[in-house]
């Protein structure tokens, strides 16, 4: 099996629509540290930078958000103690950690998600709904940094035969805008050439049909499989009610019942499997160096 | 086997009251590598836009063009005429190579498996495998125009067109370009109509060269047999291959076309001595700009672009630098402009430190660029417009504009754009003008005309610096040549001396006469010198 980056786009797209999609309506402490866990060791994993400052950011991001429910809500029946006549509550104060490290934990898993879905996975993943759509988006993902260089070959042009100064706001202001009717022009310009480059390569012949560098192996049907049996366990043990956490006005416990334990350890799974493939990876290519 | 066959073929514009083509005919057979030459305007366009049915531009057509036996309309298939035309940006549809190469493929409705394979191989025929994921914005000119030309073979055409395929490349990307498509045409026996100036390379190359002139065919045939018709035709013969022009200037009767032939050409005569003219030593004239120990580099953790750059630009003369691509020319020519600032080393225009030009000052009746996108000069709908926002007075040029007044920028030829962007520029009354690749996609005429233009501005007072690529222009319009190298200028010469020396980076005209003939570095050089020397008595 490859590793979890190297998937399939539309599996990884399955999978991140699982996984973010339970985490961000689930309040359940296990499940939030499950999910936390297992988003902030990928994330660990892909990058090959050590990233402080994003950790650094989150981290206060997280404590702030984790403060503001304690002060702006008092529900609860323990109070710590009491500010200004109003009681800050220990339920309200672990309500705003959690909630807190469940929206950390989806911010790292959707780090995770630019970093491997790169536009071109994007792009096969929505031309599998129609060709026509994939070809759009491809052209404008090829056009839109074209009109960027233009642009600025002009502004360096014209700034050289200095005939549109720039020591007044009106003079400035009159050179951008016939640098913008001029760059539409040219983008029409262009556009007609393309048009005539994509017919003489008979577009719109025959039926399209659309090509992509991915491919769907027995890995992807494996990971599939995968990813759909735990979510289904999941899915079952939050809609049996059994896996139900509430914190106001008094928590409950944590239930523990073979339908709930069956539910986090399949979370967990689900959470886990990108890092242990992506470790398992690592480990292969070490041992395989350390043959050579 | 006869694949193509033109009779009697006219074409009239909707909007035109004259014939764009008058009856042409001819026919090609399989495996033919066809040239087509002729001047900006004669119809080489239309002509090929004709045997392309989806290209046909809209007009009133007489006469028949019959591809594989049958009327070219009623040839179903995108796929069977390859298509590549001049602009290797413009052409590109997608975001990524692979997606290029199967862009085709897709339109033909083919299975993923069968575009997975032919995409493969025409990757690894074209050596672009390690391109196949990049992104098409980040190729270069050269690398674009070669995925256009895998683009177009991946459904296996049985006719490649190619209308100026090479006109924005460089000359040595040019030349690998010129022969992969002749490799085409060699290993599949590919038939090849390629539509070119840059004829140097393409007439040694070709089996058959038809030149049409005024929308009419006036010869078509094999290129010696062809070109020897023609040696009193100056504006077509100034396009030529260096060794025809030799040879139609001595009027041999069998015309030279390779510089090897050129070589067995010039050896028939007799060695004169060519003494160098006395040098007009004019160190007394004042320096115009002055690079000092220039450092200039894009980023931080790049490498330098610039590397103590050292130069001097003498008041009232053409200095051209030459050099490969990516040696820094450009950047070079930038930094005098002032819009890239170097980190080390100063630069003098008229005396004076870029820095201490405020305020625009510098562009103010004293420096100007023309950037190698000629197209980047224009932000208006007619040339007149662009004269009146300049400031220019066209009864005041050295030129003609008054034709193309009303037309759009982009409506004109690359020559007329140059002229019109020089237009442009000349209405700040610059001192010095500089000027990146002015030659870049223009046919021999226009070259001409540009370089006598030249000529006359220094003789307004004008300095000229141009970066360029273009040998041949170098040899006949500099004072000075520099070649420029990693960063810095390796030698700077006369041209004569200059071409004289080197033995690759030089004209063709030099590489024929090399070792027979000193310092002839243009054809016409050469062939006085023949003359000169007179035919060697056949023993």
């Amino acid at each position: 099996m490859r590793g979890f980056t190297e998937l399939n786009p539309g599996v990884l797209m399955i999978y991140y629509l699982f996984v973010i999609g339970t985490a961000m309506f689930c309040m359940d402490p296990v499940v939030i540290i499950i999910s936390l866990a297992g988003a902030a060791a990928l994330f660990v994993t892909l990058s090959e930078k050590r990233s402080v400052k994003l950790h650094l950011s989150f981290l206060g991001l997280f404590l702030i958000m984790a403060l503001i429910n304690p002060i702006w809500y008092h529900n609860g029946v323990t109070v710590l103690f009491v500010v200004n006549d109003s009681p800050v509550t220990l339920e309200a104060l672990l309500y705003g950690i959690f909630a807190s490290a469940m929206i950390i934990g989806v911010l790292y898993r959707l780090r995770t998600f630019t970093m491997i879905m790169t536009a071109d996975k994007l792009l096969y993943v929505f031309g599998r709904l129609s060709p026509q759509l994939s070809l759009v988006l491809s052209m404008a993902l090829r056009f839109v940094p074209l009109i960027r260089t233009q642009t600025a070959k002009v502004r360096s042009t014209q700034k050289a035969l200095g005939i549109y100064r720039e020591d007044n706001i009106a003079d400035t202001l009159k050179g951008e805008i016939r640098i913008f009717s001029i760059i539409a022009t040219w983008a029409l310009e262009n556009g007609i050439i393309t048009a005539d480059s994509m017919e003489a390569r008979g577009y719109g012949e025959h039926r399209r049909t659309s090509f992509s560098v991915f491919r769907f192996t027995g890995a992807d049907g494996i990971f599939l499989v995968l990813t759909l049996i735990p979510s289904a366990v999941f899915i079952a043990a939050i809609a049996s009610g059994e896996a139900d956490f509430t914190f106001y006005p008094a928590m409950s416990g944590i239930a523990l019942t073979p339908l709930s334990l069956a539910g986090y350890c399949a979370y967990g799974f689900l959470s886990l499997l990108p890092c242990v493939l992506e470790w398992k990876e690592d480990i292969r290519w070490k041992y395989l160096i350390s043959r050579v | 086997m006869e694949i193509l066959d033109i009779e009697g073929l006219s074409f009239t514009y909707n909007a035109a009251d004259t014939e764009t083509l008058k009856g042409i005919s001819f026919s090609v057979n399989e495996g033919e590598f066809i040239a087509l030459c002729g001047a900006t305007g004669s119809g080489k366009s239309t002509l090929l836009r004709l045997l392309k049915p989806q290209l046909t531009p809209l007009g009133a057509r007489t006469g028949n063009i019959s591809f594989l036996g049958k009327p070219v309309e009623e040839c179903a298939s995108a796929a069977d005429i390859g298509f590549v035309m001049q602009r290797p940006e413009q052409q590109i549809v997608t975001d990524k190579v692979w997606h290029e190469l199967a862009f085709g493929l897709e339109n033909m409705g083919i299975k993923q498996q069968n575009i997975a394979r032919r995409t493969a191989e025409m990757a690894s025929y074209f050596g672009i495998e390690d391109k196949f994921e990049r992104n098409t914005a980040d190729l270069s000119g050269g690398q674009k125009q070669l995925i256009n030309l895998a683009a177009v073979m991946v459904t296996e055409p049985k006719l490649l067109i190619l209308d100026e395929p090479t006109a924005q490349l460089d000359p040595i990307t040019a030349s690998d370009f010129i022969n992969t498509v002749k490799k085409l045409n060699r290993d599949l026996s590919l038939t090849v109509i390629i539509a070119e100036h840059r004829l140097e390379e393409v007439i040694p190359l070709c089996d058959k060269l038809l030149i049409i002139e005024n929308g009419r065919l006036i010869a078509f045939g094999e290129p010696k047999e062809v070109l020897s018709r023609v040696y009193g035709r100056e504006d077509i013969m100034c396009g030529m291959p260096a060794a025809a022009r030799i040879s139609a200037y001595l009027g041999e009767r069998e015309c030279a076309l390779s510089v090897k032939e050129g070589r067995e050409l010039v050896r028939g005569y007799n060695p004169v001595p060519n003494t160098p003219q006395p040098a007009e030593t004019n160190t007394s004239a004042a320096a115009v700009l002055e690079f000092r120990d220039v450092y200039f580099r894009y980023e931080r953790q790049l490498p330098d672009v610039l590397k103590g750059l050292t130069f001097t630009v003498n008041e009232r003369e053409i200095f051209c630098i030459l050099g490969g691509n990516g040696s820094g020319k450009s950047t070079a020519l930038a930094a005098a402009a002032g819009i890239l600032k170097p980190y080390a080393g100063n630069i003098l225009v008229f005396g004076k430190k870029l820095k201490e030009y405020r305020n625009q000052s510098l562009y103010k009746e004293c420096l100007a660029l023309l950037p190698q996108d000629i197209q980047t000069v224009f932000l208006r709908n007619t040339v007149r417009e662009e004269l009146e926002d300049a400031g220019a007075d066209p009864s005041e040029l050295p030129f003609d504009l008054t034709p193309l007044l009303d037309m759009h920028p982009y409506d004109l030829s690359g020559g007329e754009q140059q002229l019109a962007a020089l237009a442009k520029v000349l209405a700040l009354k610059p001192k010095l003008l500089l000027l990146d690749e002015p030659t870049k996609g223009l046919d021999a005429a226009a070259k001409r005309t540009i370089r006598e233009l030249l000529r006359t501005l220094t003789e307004r007072g004008i300095t000229i610096v141009a970066v360029t690529h273009d040998v041949e222009f170098a040899a006949e319009c500099a004072d000075r040549c520099a070649l420029f190298f990693r960063g810095e200028i390796i030698s700077t010469a006369p041209p004569e001396e200059f071409f004289s020396e080197n033995s690759f980076y030089t004209t063709a005209a030099s590489r024929i006469t090399r070792g027979h003939y000193e310092r002839a570095v243009t054809a016409e050089k050469a062939a006085a010198l023949c003359r000169l020397g007179g035919r060697k008595a056949v023993l």
